[in-house]
């Protein structure tokens, strides 16, 4: 796979508080990389340090294909988690001054901003003034003009905030299908369950350190274990009795007990209590949600740290 | 510069296609129109069409050719003279409504009284009109007086009051009548016409105030960004909002110069518009444009919501309008210490240096050097320092910046 960009060693400090330590990623042509992690953990800084919207301490912020230390600024894409449109502009005008700043020939920017208002449901709305788009309508617009000039890399900072699921579906499709195209995407998210549809890699970062980092697959073989969820009224005690958990967590009736990685399903199915009261029983992969809470709140995989040959 | 050449360009297009620019464009000439006609045709009520008063003069001193010659000498005087035999008392009954009547007679030379009547509806303008006939009618009577040559001249010449100075150049002192220039609208007319650029590009510029802070406010930079450096997109909106500037003062050309030469049609304005001084005026206004854009524009990335800034910022807003202090002791004396300290000061040379060097005829280059030497100095400083605010503080987001970042923003 060739990289488009890589993140080697990046440090950075606000004042006294060091806010990324030792950040090194890379992004792949074709590829869609995710930064998760809690609010506050370092995503948005580490993406501004990669678009020279901020400088890091240390670390080195390499574009391949690019000669020279500058960023390439017309061969990126960039939606900012902070984003607006200028009022009082009609949407084709603001969409070609995007384009025309990226140095991107305006006929086609023309024809490509057409094309994507009509994926995005908004065709004819270019000679509409910014101010009469609803709020879901400016983020489909803001993210047409991050992609106007067809960039190489698209960088992504929280893409779906404040999105109904519809258009959550519509921005999904239509990252995948840049993806398919070649153009290397980072992407930034604390919605984890739209992120593990579609990632093929991911880097979880918490309190600015890496947590995991690796692809999606490995990622969940190796931490997604097993949960087994119990209705019915039994001892926190007894349960954690059971061999190869890990950890239960009870409420009222209901309790869920997180089961080791070497785990082997049937086999512990097999060898629970015979005396254990069962009303329903089901078991199920931990999602990468869990994963997710598990390590904002520094619960057990949080210790294990580390990384997936990525 | 090209990325800047294109935030500008945006910048001026996306102005030109608002509404609130193009009404503030196209309604301030017209206020302007309105404010210099109206009080105008107000004043002109009653004897202002185009006729005139028809005047009956009853002359039997044989001053009619000269009251000829005044009329038509005074462009002021809208008056048909016609001679008549009537006497005053005939006049007062017989006189119609519109129409004014004088008598010229040996009592006029002997006691200086003259008598009239004027209609209903000549305005009151006459009585101060009629003022213009004193000077002939006291040159009549002196001649009346039989005076040698010499005691009419100088009973007739007017008492002249001359300045000296009280230092040791006076000799020099004696040559004019004080500093000011001999003819006010060489140098007056093209100091307008910079004040006039100064004015509407600093207004312009208080746009860019309002620019830098929007940006802030719709959260456009980070956008922007990723395709300019902060310093481009920060010189972007100073070339875009000048532009804006220049077409605004040339709309404002379009309307005003052309009344002007109606209004004032004995003073040949574009043969005093069109001088090398000009080229100084200009200069002078467009260097203080660009100290105050970049005054601005870096305020206005330090503020999100214009309404909420504090008396700091509000302070720096009122700088443009500091000169407004000086004007009054610089009239009174144009090379005195209030008009050299405003040359020195960045914020009030321009204004000072256009008002100055339209009253002054012989201009100090030195201090007019020094002066553009300073604010040229402080163009650059404001520039470098703008730029460091503007490129924190336009990612800073929902909360203005306080006296204290900005400093600490200025020391990075």
């Amino acid at each position: 796979m060739e990289s488009v960009l890589t993140v080697q060693n990046l440090q950075k400090s606000f004042k006294d508080t060091q806010v990324l330590h030792d950040i090194s990623f890379s992004v792949q042509k074709g590829e869609i990389m995710a930064i998760l992690g809690p609010n506050g953990a370092g995503k948005s800084t580490t993406i501004r340090n990669i678009m020279g919207i901020m400088y890091p301490d240390e670390g080195e912020v390499i574009f391949h294909n690019h000669e020279g230390t500058t960023i390439p600024r017309h061969k990126v894409g960039y939606l900012p988690e902070e984003r607006g449109l200028y009022k009082g502009v009609k949407v084709m005008d603001i969409l070609l001054y995007f384009a025309e700043l990226k140095d991107y020939p305006l006929d086609s920017a023309k024809e490509r901003a057409l094309t994507y208002l009509k994926k995005f449901d908004l065709e004819g709305k270019e000679n509409v003034s910014v101010d009469e788009l609803s709020k879901g309508m400016g983020q489909k617009v803001q993210f047409i003009g991050s992609i106007i000039h067809e960039p190489e890399l698209l960088i992504l900072d929280e893409p779906f905030s404040g999105l109904d699921p519809l258009s959550q579906d519509v921005f999904k499709r239509e990252i995948r299908e840049l993806a398919e195209n070649g153009t290397a995407i980072l992407l930034s998210s604390h919605q984890m369950n739209l992120v593990e549809e579609m990632c093929d890699r991911l880097f979880l970062i918490n309190k600015g350190r890496r947590v995991i980092y690796g692809y999606m697959k490995d990622v969940k073989a190796e931490y997604a274990n097993f949960k087994c969820m119990i209705y019915g009224e039994n001892d926190v005690q007894t349960l954690e009795a059971i061999p190869e958990v890990t950890r239960v967590e009870q409420d009222g009736d209901t309790s869920v007990l997180y089961l080791e990685p070497s785990a082997t399903l049937p086999d512990w199915l097999n060898n629970i209590p015979k005396d254990l009261d069962v009303q329903e029983i089901s078991v199920d992969r931990i999602s990468l949600h869990e994963i997710f809470v598990d390590v904002a709140l520094g619960r057990s995989i949080a210790e294990k740290e580390g990384v997936l040959d990525a | 510069m090209r990325n800047s050449l294109k935030v500008g360009k945006w910048e001026m297009k996306r102005n030109l296609k608002s509404k609130s620019f193009l009404i503030s464009l196209f309604l301030t000439p017209l206020i302007f129109i309105f404010f210099a006609t109206v009080p105008n045709l107000l004043m002109d009520d009653g004897s202002g069409d185009e006729n005139g008063t028809t005047v009956y003069v009853n002359d039997s001193i044989g001053a009619y050719s000269m009251l000829e010659s005044i009329t038509q000498e005074q462009s002021f005087l809208s008056w048909n003279l016609e001679e008549t035999d009537q006497s005053i008392d005939e006049a007062q009954s017989a006189i119609s409504s519109e129409d004014a009547f004088i008598q010229l007679n040996e009592e006029t030379l002997e006691n200086g009284v003259v008598s009239y009547v004027t209609g209903d509806d000549v305005s009151n303008q006459f009585t101060t009109q009629l003022q213009t006939l004193e000077q002939p009618i006291k040159q009549m009577q002196i001649q009346q007086a039989d005076l040698n040559e010499e005691q009419m001249a100088l009973v007739s010449s007017p008492i002249q009051f001359q300045a000296q100075e009280a230092s040791a150049e006076s000799e020099q002192g004696n040559m004019s009548s004080g500093p000011f220039a001999e003819d006010p609208f060489e140098n007056g007319i093209p100091a307008l016409f910079g004040g006039i650029v100064l004015f509407s590009i600093v207004i312009t510029g208080m746009m860019i105030f309002q620019s830098a802070s929007q940006e802030k406010k719709e959260k456009v930079a980070e956008i922007v960004l990723s395709s300019v450096t902060p310093n481009e997109l920060m010189q972007g909106k100073i070339i875009g909002y000048f532009a804006l500037g220049l077409i605004q003062v040339t709309a404002w050309m379009v309307f005003i110069i052309p009344l002007a030469l109606y209004l004032v049609d004995d003073i040949p304005i574009m043969e005093y518009l069109l001088t090398p001084q000009l080229l100084l005026f200009v200069l002078i206004a467009i260097l203080g444009y660009l100290l105050f854009a970049s005054l601005f524009v870096g305020l206005g990335a330090t503020l999100e919501d214009a309404s909420s800034g504090s008396n700091f910022q509000g302070m720096v807003m009122m700088l443009p309008f500091l000169p407004v202090v000086l004007i009054g002791p610089i009239l009174a004396d144009p090379n005195g210490l209030a008009a050299q300290i405003g040359t020195f000061i960045p914020f009030t040379s321009p204004a000072v240096l256009l008002i100055r060097l339209a009253l002054i005829d012989q201009w100090p280059w030195v201090e007019i050097l020094i002066g553009l030497a300073i604010l040229i100095v402080s163009i650059w400083l404001f520039m470098k320092l703008a730029g460091k605010i503007f490129k924190v503080g336009i990612l800073i987001y929902g909360k203005n910046a306080t006296p204290q970042e900005i400093w600490k923003w200025l020391r990075a």
